[in-house]
């Protein structure tokens, strides 16, 4: 062992000089999340402002059958009323833009709402527009309209309100803020500490398998009395440490932003902050833990065998885009952490850290998917070091 | 000592190399590095190992280290069985490779004290030991300088430096001087020859015929992974029939197609 901890220290003090690894393990965690995190909450911020106060342009067709539409809509200073469209140029004038959408009122409009019958209007607009609130600010103005018809008609039919909504829905959620939190944000932080954790780890991997080789400083640790074990078993504590280290700040980074926003409701801040307790953070630690040791046999493993560093850069760069994929599966609807999804890597971190978050962990499936990664890194640990004792491997040219 | 017994060592040949070689699909899948050598390596003596590029010396340096594992015959290293017990062989060599073998982003200082601490060696004397390798060599001015920062030859410096360190009985060098300046070649010859007067095994390989004179006392020469001769520098010279060390060595490996 004390070979091994000669190799460890060596190898981190020998990465911690190195600019890359300090990029992807330190500096873009820490300062690239929070600028990321800002900027995405200011971009939506600015869209949902211009959602609430852009002008919608619109024409109105028919507005004398239906003079209290017209009235309504003058009444919200959003829509501007275009004149002089026909009817038939209304879809060309939306696409090339000069109109936001349009409302028809067809001419027998009075004669079916007099008659205490159903009538139609249309409505255009565009859903691929990035904003796209002509729609919903239209049928915003039909359904008051609507409502004030229906509400005249019982009056003087003299009937009851109840006649027309016989069934009235008491909603009831028992889910708790943190539930709700855990289930929607929660799925979001693997994404981040998955990715970092990655990426942080690959390029001592590739500096200290591959890069070595290249080198021609393997031989001088070979001929060394340290044996191939204690060789894979120090190199393999740095990568790992590097992508633990990489998640972590990128979790710091993530807090830094969330503060550095400062404009988020202080109830949802509350929420963060009791979900923000010893136990969940422990847990989410715990899960970090087992997810690195694998990532860092699996990245060391194919850096052993790869020739140059520019073959294990070849071979882990596409894995850190395909590791996406399990992130992205936790986030679809139904997709729960059971005994099947916990023995999937990093699907079931992805969904057992929505379960920690939200606080409805099952101990059973936590235990399953710690036992899944392990198996794995062992694995992917046996893989470097059968590699490392093959001569075929280590002076491949 | 080291003692070498008919060593072989076979490599596998991939379908790339069959082809560069000009073998179809049913020319033999494997090489023969080294086919056969054996001789020995005395304490007090410098013992060259000769042979141009490619004639299988790094290979019979590198089973000597236990890097690689002999196909057939048998190594033994200050006693110790280089196939039974590797890491007893590598507690007793101090292997200098081919290249310099560097970690650019260590200061000399930290190079050489990782591989005392491989050694596990007593931190006061690897102090002690630094102090008079690096007074020799000449490498107190860039001590504690990035490796990346410092010339081919004080790479080479620190490259020797690392690997005698621990003191080791058995000292392996493979081209210790190949693409130095005059002044550096001299001052490692110089330490390989106080080695030797220190009582060590000290074996290094070379292309280069110049040193032979200047260093050996006993030579092999290999070519293709065969032995050509083995005996002292003074049998080598009584046998020479052209009047320098190279072209007796042209001659004599002239005859297998150099």
């Amino acid at each position: 062992m004390t070979r091994t901890a000669t190799i460890f220290k060596k190898e981190l003090t020998d990465i911690l000089r190195d600019k890359r690894t300090i990029l992807t393990m330190i500096v873009i965690p820490l300062a690239l999340v929070p600028v990321l995190l800002t900027l995405i909450f200011k971009v939506a911020q600015r869209q949902q402002q211009r959602a609430e106060t852009e002008e919608v342009k619109i024409a109105l067709i028919g507005s004398d059958y239906a003079p209290r539409v017209e009235e309504l809509i003058h009444a919200d200073s959003q829509f501007t009323v275009v004149e002089g469209v026909a009817e038939a140029d209304i879809e060309n004038q939306i696409r090339v833009d000069s109109l936001d959408g349009a409302l028809v009122i067809p001419p027998h409009f009075p004669d079916l709402v007099n008659g205490d019958q159903q009538a139609t209007v249309k409505i255009y607009y565009r859903s691929s527009n990035t904003l796209n609130v002509t729609a919903p600010k239209l049928r915003e103005v039909i359904d008051a309209y609507d409502d004030e018809i229906v509400g005249d008609r019982i009056r003087r039919l003299e009937l009851d309100e109840d006649l027309f909504d016989a069934i009235e829905i008491e909603s009831s959620d028992v889910s708790t803020q943190q539930e709700v939190f855990g289930k929607t944000v929660g799925g979001f932080l693997p994404y981040v500490f998955i990715l970092f954790m990655f990426t942080g780890a690959m390029y001592p991997g590739i500096d200290l398998g591959a890069g070595e080789k290249e080198r021609g400083t393997l031989e001088t640790l070979l001929s060394s009395p340290a044996n191939r074990f204690e060789i894979v078993l120090g190199k393999f504590l740095v990568v790992s440490l590097a992508g633990f280290i990489s998640a972590l700040l990128a979790m710091v980074g993530m807090y830094l932003g969330v503060r550095g926003i400062g404009e988020i409701p202080p109830e949802a801040m509350e929420v963060v902050w009791d979900i923000l307790s010893v136990k969940v953070i422990v847990l989410i630690l715990t899960l970090l833990l087992p997810l690195a040791v694998f990532f860092g046999a699996a990245i060391l493993a194919v850096s052993i065998y790869s020739k140059s560093f520019k073959e294990a850069q070849s071979s882990l760069t596409p894995v850190s885009i395909v590791i996406i994929v399990p992130v992205a599966l936790g986030l679809l609807p139904g997709m729960e952490l059971n005994l099947t999804t916990a023995l999937i890597p990093i699907l079931n971190v992805s969904l057992a850290t929505k379960d920690v978050i939200a606080g409805t962990i099952n101990p059973v499936h936590l235990v399953v998917s710690y036992a899944s990664l392990f198996l794995l890194a062992t694995a992917s640990m046996a893989f470097a070091v059968m590699w490392f004792n093959r001569e075929e491997t280590l002076f491949r040219t | 000592m080291i003692r070498v017994v008919d060593l072989r060592k076979e490599f596998k040949l991939n379908r790339r190399a069959r082809k560069e070689l000009g073998g179809g699909p049913l020319k033999s899948p494997t090489i023969d590095a080294v086919d056969g050598i054996s001789f020995e390596c005395q304490p007090g003596r410098v013992f060259g190992l000769l042979g141009p590029n490619g004639a299988g010396k790094t290979t019979a340096l590198r089973m000597i280290a236990t890097m690689l594992r002999p196909t057939g015959g048998s190594i033994t290293v200050a006693g110790v069985d280089a196939v039974e017990d590797p890491q007893g062989v590598r507690t007793h060599i101090g292997f200098l490779t081919g290249n310099t073998g560097l970690y650019d982003r260590l200061t000399a200082t930290e190079m050489v004290k990782y591989h005392a601490d491989l050694h596990c060696m007593d931190p006061v004397l690897f102090e002690e030991r630094r102090r008079k390798l690096f007074s020799v060599l000449d490498m107190e001015e860039f001590a504690n300088r990035r490796i990346s920062r410092l010339s081919t030859g004080m790479r080479q410096k620190i490259s020797i430096a690392r690997t005698i360190i621990h003191d080791p009985d058995v000292m392996v060098f493979d081209e210790p001087t190949s693409g130095l300046d005059v002044m550096t070649s001299r001052r490692i010859v110089e330490l390989i020859r106080s080695c030797r007067d220190d009582g060590k095994t000290v074996l290094f390989s070379t292309h280069i015929m110049g040193e032979v004179p200047l260093l050996c006392d006993d030579i092999a020469v290999i070519h293709k992974g065969r032995l050509y001769f083995h005996g002292t520098k003074d049998e080598f010279e009584a046998s020479m029939t052209e009047p320098t060390y190279e072209d007796e060595f042209i001659k004599m490996v002239g005859g297998a197609e150099l």
